[in-house]
């Protein structure tokens, strides 16, 4: 077959579906309206609810950083370092070092002692250490927080290591305030985000498998299949008409969220309809391997909401990926949505250029390249199975 | 001698430990109306979705129009149109949408496909029906959208897998009426089905098959006459009680090799090897069960009593379709 021909399939497979989703109400409702409304204003409702507030922060990398070098600031050091919470605090940073650091993973925030804090203490006014977060973790910003707190509430400069104090000494410390430092973010960012990814895959996931097990029980992809088209024309017509969905659902979750919960994202529109397609794509490249089991609609609605479900768990949608241990971050690492999830943070919540997220870029096209190939092969040899 | 459409050698397509068809060789010629005829499960389906491409089979070869099924799929597919259950229509499309999809998927010029599809809605009547869903068509009609799909890009191989379930008899008729003028015109035709009397009525040719194998083929005059050693003795006898033709059955077994016995009251069946004086053996024997007789003769027997005997009887075909029931 020529590609002229093979492009004439593909567009008029792209038609095709077209024609059946315009005369499907229930379809337009489910795909266009109810996925993006449902999740925009149920996330929305809850201003930026996809964080949550657990987040062990015992293996998050932190820069310290100490510009007062006295005995004080070495205790603080040491109490910190020495407890169950803090074991990755990074020393040998300056704060503009650090800083530059913040936001590209290596670190996640940056614990600075100023001058004077010693003094402060001796004193008895309030000593002051600075906290700076990456912010586009609000999980792990907030839980680094909240732990810090803790130990700061519980200092002892006349302790040496004193992880675990009485009620009596803890009495007796005088205050230190941290000052939490870093981008503030519109209160729905981090939610569009979530939505955005998610909307994606809820309704590309059911577009591609639920689409192609409709046919086969309506008999309609042996129709197909007793025709000259190829299977490679039948998923490019599929992933065509689905690339028109999406781009239609990412202006719908990105006008509510923006013009109805204030979302200012910190990238431009063409970063968030490629992240977009992106994450569909992978999408439906899982929707074709899934599509040659030979499952019922019902099932593929079954399956679908565990992928959802284990996306949650595994993907950095509300656990950090970074935070994960042992397996779970094998999974994690694995699963292309990770990245596509990190990729959305780091552009709409930190603004950084697309083109600069090499890694998650090669990681993302190369698993859309991948699925695709395996479908392909698995539909070509399903062949049989998925008609009789 | 003409030219074949479909040869095929040795086909075998087995499911697991199960075999749907056991090596088929069978030749059909360009222009002729073949029916495969059998009951269900007996691999008349099977046959055709290997036919059509749709499955592979696990041994053996065939050729469509010169192309090997599984070396030239695509250029099989070009060459036939394809009836069967389990190949439908858009149900959220009208006929004719459905009709310029398939245009653009057999690549006929979008002039050419435009006249053709006129063409075929006017030969089904479907114009008044043009904008209507597929999914809102009756039955019948239905069928006829998708004899339509399968005749658009003229193919030279029809396969028309049990078309007529379903129809209303003048539209079966119809369609049977129809198909012989696409015979006519030299298109190749295989007619599935498990209604005996069809074949009999419009194929050239008819190979019956029973478990997979094909075990006979030839004119439904020839298959009849090769049962010519088969008689059937049709009694007019009122009010039969199942006791009675239950001795009837056992008395007529010791009498001779019987294939069928069908009672419909009052007019008993009886199809059974032929000997010199059958009737009167049959006549004695319903006596002897106190049946009242009012009328009795012998008949040469019909395609189905013909199909009945080639597949060794009304026992067996119930044996075959209990186990076949119980793979399916």
């Amino acid at each position: 077959m020529s590609a002229r021909g093979f492009f004439n399939d593909s567009m008029a497979v792209a038609r095709n579906e077209y024609r059946q989703f315009i005369r499907n109400r229930s379809a337009i409702l489910i795909s266009l309206v109810v996925l993006p409304l449902f999740f925009t204003v149920s996330l929305g409702a809850g201003q930026g609810g996809a964080g949550t507030t657990f987040s062990p922060t015992a293996h998050i990398p932190i820069a310290w950083v100490d510009e007062d070098n006295t005995l004080a600031s070495y205790r603080f050091w040491q109490s910190l370092s020495t407890s169950p919470d803090f074991r990755d605090l990074i020393q040998g940073y300056t704060e503009q070092g650090a800083l530059a650091q913040l936001g590209t993973k290596r670190i996640y925030a940056v614990i600075v002692v100023p001058n004077g804090f010693q003094n402060d203490l001796d004193t008895g006014t309030q000593a002051r250490i600075i906290l700076y977060t990456d912010d586009s973790e609000p999980g792990v910003s907030d839980q680094i927080q909240a732990t810090l707190t803790t130990y700061t509430q519980n200092f002892n400069p006349e302790v040496q290591v004193q992880p675990y104090e009485t009620e009596l000494q803890r009495q007796s410390v005088a205050g230190v305030a941290i000052v939490a430092k870093g981008a503030t973010f519109a209160g729905f960012n981090i939610g569009l985000t979530t939505v955005l990814a998610i909307v994606q895959i809820f309704a590309g996931f059911y577009e591609i498998a639920g689409g192609i097990s409709k046919e086969r029980e309506d008999g309609t992809y042996a129709r197909l299949l007793v025709s000259p088209i190829s299977i490679g024309s039948i998923m490019l017509g599929k992933t065509l008409f689905d690339v028109v969905l999406t781009i239609i659902r990412t202006f719908t979750v990105l006008g509510i969220s923006v013009y109805g919960y204030g979302a200012r994202p910190n990238t431009d529109i063409l970063t968030l309809l490629a992240l977009s397609l992106i994450v569909s794509l992978i999408t439906m490249g899982l929707g074709f391997v899934v599509a040659s089991l030979k499952l019922g609609q019902r099932a593929v609605v079954i399956i679908e909401f565990f992928l959802i479900l284990f996306l949650f768990a595994f993907s950095g949608l509300i656990i950090d990926s970074n935070l994960l241990v042992g397996v779970s971050q094998v999974i994690s690492n694995l699963l292309p949505f990770s990245y596509a999830f990190d990729a959305l943070k780091r552009t709409v919540l930190l603004g950084r250029p697309l083109p600069t997220l090499t890694f998650d870029l090669e990681y993302m096209i190369g698993s859309i390249v991948l699925l695709y190939a395996i479908a392909f092969v698995v539909l070509h040899f399903s062949r049989e199975r998925l008609i009789t | 001698m003409p030219e074949n459409a479909i040869v095929t050698e040795a086909l075998t397509k087995n499911f697991g430990h199960f075999t749907a068809v056991d090596a088929l060789d069978v030749s059909v010629p360009k222009g002729e109306l073949f029916g495969l005829l059998g009951p269900n499960g007996a691999g008349k389906t099977t046959t055709v979705r290997m036919l059509c491409t749709l499955i592979e089979p696990t041994q053996g070869t065939a050729n469509i129009v010169g192309y090997d099924i599984r070396e030239r799929a695509a250029e099989v597919r070009r060459q036939i149109g394809v009836v069967s259950d389990g190949v439908s229509l858009y149900k959220d499309l009208t006929i004719e949408e459905n009709l310029k999809l398939l245009a653009t998927l057999y690549e006929i010029p979008r002039p050419k496909a435009e006249v053709r599809i006129r063409e075929l809605m006017d030969m089904f009547a479907f114009r008044e029906k043009a904008t209507r869903l597929v999914g809102a068509l009756s039955t019948g009609w239905a069928k006829k959208a998708l004899i339509c799909a399968a005749l658009l890009h003229s193919p030279q191989v029809l396969f028309l897998d049990e078309v007529t379930s379903g129809l209303d008899p003048q539209s079966a008729i119809a369609l049977q009426d129809f198909t012989k003028k696409q015979c006519e015109q030299g298109v190749t035709v295989i007619w599935t089905t498990h209604y005996m009397g069809e074949p009999e009525k419009i194929c050239d040719r008819v190979g019956i098959m029973f478990a997979g194998r094909l075990v006979q083929v030839g004119t439904p005059n020839e298959l009849k006459r090769r049962v010519s050693e088969l008689s059937v003795v049709e009694v007019e006898t009122p009010a039969l009680s199942e006791a009675q033709l239950d001795k009837l059955k056992s008395r007529l077994k010791e009498l001779a090799q019987v294939y069928h016995v069908k009672y419909a009251d009052p007019r008993l069946e009886v199809s059974c090897e032929r000997t010199d004086s059958l009737a009167e053996e049959v006549a004695s024997a319903l006596l002897r069960v106190g049946a009242r007789i009012r009328a009795i003769n012998t008949k040469d027997p019909t395609l189905e009593e013909a199909f009945i005997a080639f597949t060794g009887g009304e026992e067996e075909i119930d044996r075959f379709m209990e186990s076949a029931g119980q793979k399916t």
